[in-house]
């Protein structure tokens, strides 16, 4: 009997939480806080108003040519050759990102919770489970984040509702931070830390109706900002801006920091289970999609046996940057910098190519 | 298929598989083919008719018939009455007519007797079976408080009743399909003909279709020659002992399988929420019925996690467990010889020992076998520094709560998941226990049952009644479950 | 499939890199810091808990101690660990670490902040764990501290410093507000002072106005836990009393203090005190006006609270008597006000800081970071600005009793 099992709105919305909302846990607030100081709490806000009309933009064009993916988009508006080339400069830029996103993700467990392993055992099993969480489609990856959502929203939500007596509000003043100027400039060049939903467009088959992938994804994306302004905001009250600067990862400090009562004084390990499902999903969804994206390319209908290869390939140049995580903070920020035009840019050429086919075609 | 089959047995006997008009060798082809005077239980009688003066044969196997119906209702009125005709004269509600051996061959094992008659190239068969079976009686692995408690028996008969005395309604369809080569069983399919989606019905029909083999006995070993994996640790097919259950199923559009000499049914397809569910939670009033849910999602969690979120903690994350806590477990663990996860590997087992051996054991031990296991083992085993008193204390837990998921297949998949989880803890605590359990969480989601995938309707989502962690209120049950593909959706009336 | 059981059994041996099994570790509650005579080296002290001790399991470990201590010599707490294994059996955990103490002698030195910040950021430490500066080293202050009912050690220091801090004698000091406070370098740090030492002084007029050690009491535990120690930039300055502290906790709204039993000189009859439970149930209102081009502040101080009354030994009937109650109101409020000011002022002339987070508030004057780093809140602006505190009795209650048994008629 065929059903259909296609995924839906809600499954959209969770993916885009997870893979959005996520970030506010790793390196991303310390590094906006590197520039910012205490005012890096509203910069996801103004980099996704900054970011905003190409994904607009990218989400119209993908509804009005019926494409099935971004690969097969490009191909539409620019041409086969083009159209993969301009895909290849994409998929290289985020095997570069994932591998170090991921790398960063296994430094974090490492440093928190496993200090005597090694890096390298520990990326090994991440690999596994990203492979073999991957290698069950889009579909699987979809409803697995649907089910798991709302326990993950529940154990942040838990998180900040234990932080709240710790929240001294009046140091979110001054409220321009480290100056106006450096706040917009920064906001500026990080908006592709939303580089990630562009990637989600390879799913767009995947999905029931593109109203299902349109809805899901806004609206998840509104949420996440609004999620992560808000642990951005909470991590900027509880450290205050001459602290924040130092800690690499603010969310685990947190995490650390609550009691539950007296009897429950270490609940980290508590939120890290939630933590590392929604890591997990996450890296399980970029690494398919990632595949997907190398497929498409290379005209490789069975991608996902190319699933296996793809993740030895990002735990490998994952591997690459030596242990320190002030270094990663340095090569993200750059490649964050450097992506930031080109995902701003993309979409408003393809939207110019449009717009003169249009013409074309009415003459 | 069916015609090389029976090819096949025409073969066997070399002889040709049609009666002839001549007793004489048709009684000859008879005794052949079953074997007269080697098997005892075949019996044969031959005698005059008194209607029309002609000899009569009757054979029937004299264990599977009831023979003062044959008597009272064959045998006298042929010796006795007079008629124009045989179906004046015999009195069985059901006879048929055939004049192929292996339909004869069929309907002698399946309880029926044949007559034969002079001049006569035709069998008739009359229905005189009597199976002996089992009373109604108590379920007793899926007993609930409140509800009806009566349970399916071996008898495809009763059984049929069973449901048919719950589902009122001409629509539904008890259709035979034949499986085995050599036994050949009735499989009953049960379904309402305007509900279910015809390609399921199709889909169920070739799955029974293609089964190729001599013989299967019972639903049981049915179930496992229609699933989709054999190996998956998750059951694929709902198999329930309760006619209201089977009745709740067959109204939303399920399709529900049946065999003479099985106290059960097995529906079909299932999802994962099926084996979390107790018809008792909907016999219930609504908070009622979801507090249960609740306390049963909690024991699911313990069952499977407690032990091995033990392990992980203490061996990998002792900074979670509060002092005094931690205190405690250490100063008992100081004086025990094993390693923390060998001591809840020990204490699991003897758990799983136990249970095995209490089901086992004939009855009367039952009891003992409890008290000894779990009192004296334990108290003995802790006593001994074997174990430290907190395992006997987490594996109990983990044992009980297990008691609390009812189905019997999905009791095993709980039971063998939570080894798996104790495993993967104590490779890397949280970390790979986490890892494992998306894994085997992601492995649960990708299975379908029959094309349904698992967790339907929550994920992916389809109109229903919504009824997955916990249910609605009654009233507001309105729909049947979309992802079936039922040919009437809504359930509830129309008129508004 | 054997090559897959293979890499299964090889994790399985990898794994146990991080695995420790429970009776494998000690777990240390308590961590003291003192100088030594070579500078960058310290002395440790690890309070370990005795897990035997106040167990039932165990009939052997009454006689037990409930916990050892071990003092050692080393440059950082992590590598101190590891050399006390040297005569320590087992691996030495410090998740469950409450307090760290260190002497006042270390806290003077600038050595204080170096090893403070080391311990910080090992993640085992929290920033939760409590900083306790002892007047004598923090090893004897250890030694010394010998609670008789509270045997299991993190028991002790979670119900004594729970209590203490309710009451608000002694301030709330987590690690992560000492790093908050000292890496914002615009206020002064409270730190728990305590000491085993007891130099009892009768004459402070109230009960709390001791510094720790001042208690005249006899029995019990010597350990006292009253007053704070004052942190500037790390460094501790000077010390604060029992009721200085209540004071800097009553201004400060992110600290939690809400009632607390104390007395009040009586104003009818000065021979004798009142006593009261001051209930601080509103932050305090603290309004900073800022002259951004004389870089001049003045400070408005409102500070609401409820007094309920317990006892008033010179059986004045304050309760009777609109007048005489209106008159204790006065004096109440008076009295509050001067020890504040008395404390504000030390602090502006002699501290030429605040100990009561006061840059809160001054913050929402500036635009943005560079302009208030610029305008030195800790070295310009607090020092110089003119504050003036107002007390005000919003309620005041007399508990149960109506009025006092009249002496007199008792006497006849």
């Amino acid at each position: 009997m065929k059903v259909d099992k296609k995924l839906a709105a809600f499954e959209m919305f969770s993916l885009t939480m997870i893979l959005i909302a996520l970030k506010l846990t790793d390196t991303t607030p310390s590094l906006f806080a590197q520039k910012a100081q205490n005012a890096f709490w509203y910069i996801p806000l103004l980099a996704f108003i900054v970011i905003l009309p190409s994904l607009l933009i990218l989400l119209y064009l993908l509804k009005h040519y019926q494409a099935k993916h971004l690969i097969n988009l490009l191909e539409i508006l620019l041409g086969n050759k083009l159209g993969k080339a301009i895909g290849f400069i994409f998929l290289l830029l985020n095997i570069t990102f994932i591998s170090l996103d991921s790398r960063n993700y296994v430094e974090q467990i490492r440093n928190l919770y496993f200090l005597n392993s090694s890096t390298l055992i520990i990326f090994v099993l991440f690999t596994i489970i990203c492979i073999f969480g991957a290698i069950r489609g889009i579909e699987v990856i979809g409803y697995t984040a649907k089910i798991f959502f709302p326990f993950i929203f529940i154990s942040f939500f838990l998180l900040a509702f234990l932080i709240y007596e710790e929240l001294v509000w009046d140091r979110i003043f001054p409220i321009f931070g480290s100056g106006l100027p450096l706040i917009v400039e920064e906001s500026l060049l990080k908006g592709s830390i939303y580089s990630d939903f562009i990637l989600l467009t390879m799913g767009y088959s995947a999905f029931r109706k593109s109203h299902d992938f349109n809805t899901g994804g806004l609206v998840g994306l509104l949420f996440a900002i609004g999620v992560i302004t808000f642990f951005f905001l909470i991590y900027a009250v509880v450290f205050d801006y001459n602290s924040i600067e130092k800690i690499s990862f603010p969310f685990h400090e947190i995490t650390q920091y609550v009691n539950l009562g007296d009897f429950f004084t270490n609940i980290e390990t508590f939120f890290m289970v939630f933590w590392l499902l929604a890591t997990f999903i996450r890296f399980i969804l970029l690494l398919y999609l990632l595949t997907w994206l190398f497929g498409a390319i290379f005209n490789i209908k069975h991608f996902e046996l190319l699933i296996l290869p793809m993740g030895y390939l990002v735990m490998v140049v994952g591997l690459v940057p030596d242990n320190s995580v002030v270094n990663e903070l340095i090569y993200r920020n750059q490649l964050l910098n450097l992506m930031t035009p080109i995902i701003m840019g993309f979409p408003l050429v393809l939207l110019l190519i449009h717009l003169f086919k249009r013409k074309k075609v009415e003459n | 298929m069916q015609n090389r089959r029976k090819k096949a047995k025409g073969n066997e006997f070399g002889v040709e598989n049609k009666l002839s008009s001549d007793l004489v060798a048709n009684i000859d082809l008879l005794k052949h083919c079953f074997s007269y005077g080697k098997n005892n239980d075949f019996s044969m009688r031959v005698f005059q008719a008194k209607y029309n003066q002609k000899d009569v044969l009757l054979c029937y196997y004299a264990s599977l018939v009831n023979s003062d119906k044959i008597e009272q209702t064959i045998i006298r009125p042929l010796l006795e009455q007079s008629g124009s005709s045989l179906y004046h004269v015999i009195i069985p509600e059901s006879v048929k007519v055939t004049s192929n051996l292996n339909e004869i061959q069929d309907h002698m094992t399946s309880g029926k007797a044949i007559m034969l008659m002079e001049d006569d190239p035709i069998a008739y068969s009359i229905d005189v079976s009597n199976f002996e079976h089992r009373g109604i009686s108590q379920s007793e692995n899926e007993s609930v408080v409140r509800g009806p408690k009566e349970a399916f028996t071996e008898s495809l008969r009763v059984n049929i009743s069973l449901v048919r005395k719950r589902v009122r309604n001409h629509n539904l369809m008890t259709e035979v399909k034949k499986v085995g080569d050599r036994s050949t069983q009735d499989v009953q399919l049960l379904y309402i003909d305007n509900l279910v989606n015809d390609k399921l019905l199709e889909e169920v029909k070739e799955k029974l279709d293609a089964i190729k083999v001599g013989n299967v006995q019972n639903l049981e070993l049915l179930e496992q020659y229609i699933e989709d994996r054999p190996y998956s640790i998750f059951p694929s097919i709902y198999y329930t002992e309760r006619p209201d259950n089977a009745a709740i199923y067959l109204e939303r559009g399920h399709i529900i399988l049946l065999m003479e000499s099985s106290a059960a049914c097995l529906i079909v397809p299932i999802t994962f929420w099926s084996f979390i569910h107790n018809p008792e939670d909907r016999y219930m009033r609504v908070i009622f019925g979801n507090f249960t849910r609740g306390v049963r999602f909690l024991a699911l969690f313990l069952t499977t996690m407690i032990s091995a979120i033990y392990v992980a903690l203490a061996n990998f994350h002792s900074q979670m467990i509060p002092p005094d806590l931690l205190l405690a477990i250490t100063v008992t663990r100081e004086r025990v010889p094993f390693p923390l996860i060998l001591e809840v590997l020990i204490m699991e087992v003897a758990f799983e020992l136990i249970r095995e051996a209490g089901i086992r054991i004939p009855n009367p031990l039952g009891p003992t076998i409890g008290i000894v296991g779990a009192l004296i083992l334990g108290q003995a085993a802790v006593e001994a520094n074997i174990i430290s008193p907190i395992i006997v204390i987490v594996s109990a837990l983990s044992g009980l709560t297990s008691f609390a998921i009812s189905d019997p297949s999905f009791n095993y998949t709980v039971r063998i998941t939570r080894f798996i989880f104790i495993l993967s803890a104590g490779f890397f605590g949280m970390y790979s226990l986490v890892m494992a359990f998306t894994i085997w969480f992601m492995y649960a989601v990708s299975l379908k049952s029959f094309g349904i995938p698992y967790f339907a309707p929550l994920a992916p989502i389809y109109l229903s009644n919504q009824d997955t962690y916990f249910r609605k209120a009654m009233r507001k049950e309105k729909w049947r479950p979309g992802y079936l593909l039922p040919k009437d959706l809504q359930s509830a009336r129309k008129d508004k | 499939m054997k090559l897959l059981w293979l890499v299964l059994l090889s994790f399985f041996i990898m794994g146990c890199e991080d695995m420790i099994e429970l009776e494998k570790q000690s777990y240390v509650i308590a961590v003291g810091i003192d100088e030594t005579e070579q500078e960058g080296i310290f002395l440790f002290t690890f309070q370990i808990a005795n897990p035997e001790v106040g167990s039932i399991a165990s009939s052997v470990g009454s006689e037990q101690e409930a916990s050892e201590t071990v003092t050692i010599r080393g440059t950082d707490i992590m590598t101190a660990t590891t050399t006390a294994n040297a005569f320590v059996t087992k691996q030495i955990a410090l998740d469950q670490t409450r307090v760290i103490i260190a002497s006042e002698s270390l806290a003077r030195s600038d050595q204080f902040i170096r090893i403070i910040q080391s311990a910080g950021r090992t993640p085992q430490i929290r920033r939760s764990v409590q900083l306790i500066i002892s007047q004598e080293d923090a090893a004897t202050f250890i030694k010394n501290n010998q609670p008789t009912l509270e045997q299991r050690p993190h028991k002790y220091y979670q119900y004594m410093l729970t209590r203490a801090k309710e009451t608000g004698i002694i301030p709330d000091a987590d690690l992560h507000r000492f790093f908050q406070i000292t890496e914002g370098d615009a206020d002064l740090f409270l730190a728990m002072y305590a000491t085993t030492n007891t130099d009892p002084k009768i004459d402070r007029g109230s009960e709390d106005n001791f510094y720790a050690g001042q208690i005249p009491k006899s029995g019990g535990n010597p350990t006292q836990f009253m007053g704070s120690a004052v942190f500037k930039e790390g460094i501790m300055i000077d010390r604060l009393t029992g009721e200085e502290t209540r004071i800097a906790n009553i201004l400060d709204k992110t600290m939690e203090m809400s009632e607390l039993l104390t007395t009040y000189p009586d104003p009818l009859a000065p021979k004798y005190r009142v006593a009261a439970d001051y209930i601080q149930s509103q932050e305090p209102i603290i309004d900073i006006q800022y002259d951004a081009e004389r870089n001049h502040a003045t400070i408005n101080v409102l500070v609401q609270f409820e007094i309920e009354i317990l006892a008033i030994p010179s059986l004045v009937n304050y309760s009777q008597s609109e007048a005489d109650k209106a008159t204790l109101e006065k004096s109440i409020e008076d009295y509050n006000e001067a020890i504040t000011k008395e404390l504000i002022k030390k602090t502006q002339e002699s501290y030429r800081a605040q100990p009561f987070y006061w840059s809160l508030y001054a913050r929402k004057h500036f635009k943005d970071i560079p302009a208030f780093e610029q305008a030195d809140w800790n070295k310009n602006i607090y020092p110089n600005a003119d504050i003036h505190v107002s007390y005000q009795l919003k309620k005041m209650q007399f508990g149960n009793l109506l009025d006092d048994t009249n002496l007199n008629e008792v006497r006849d």
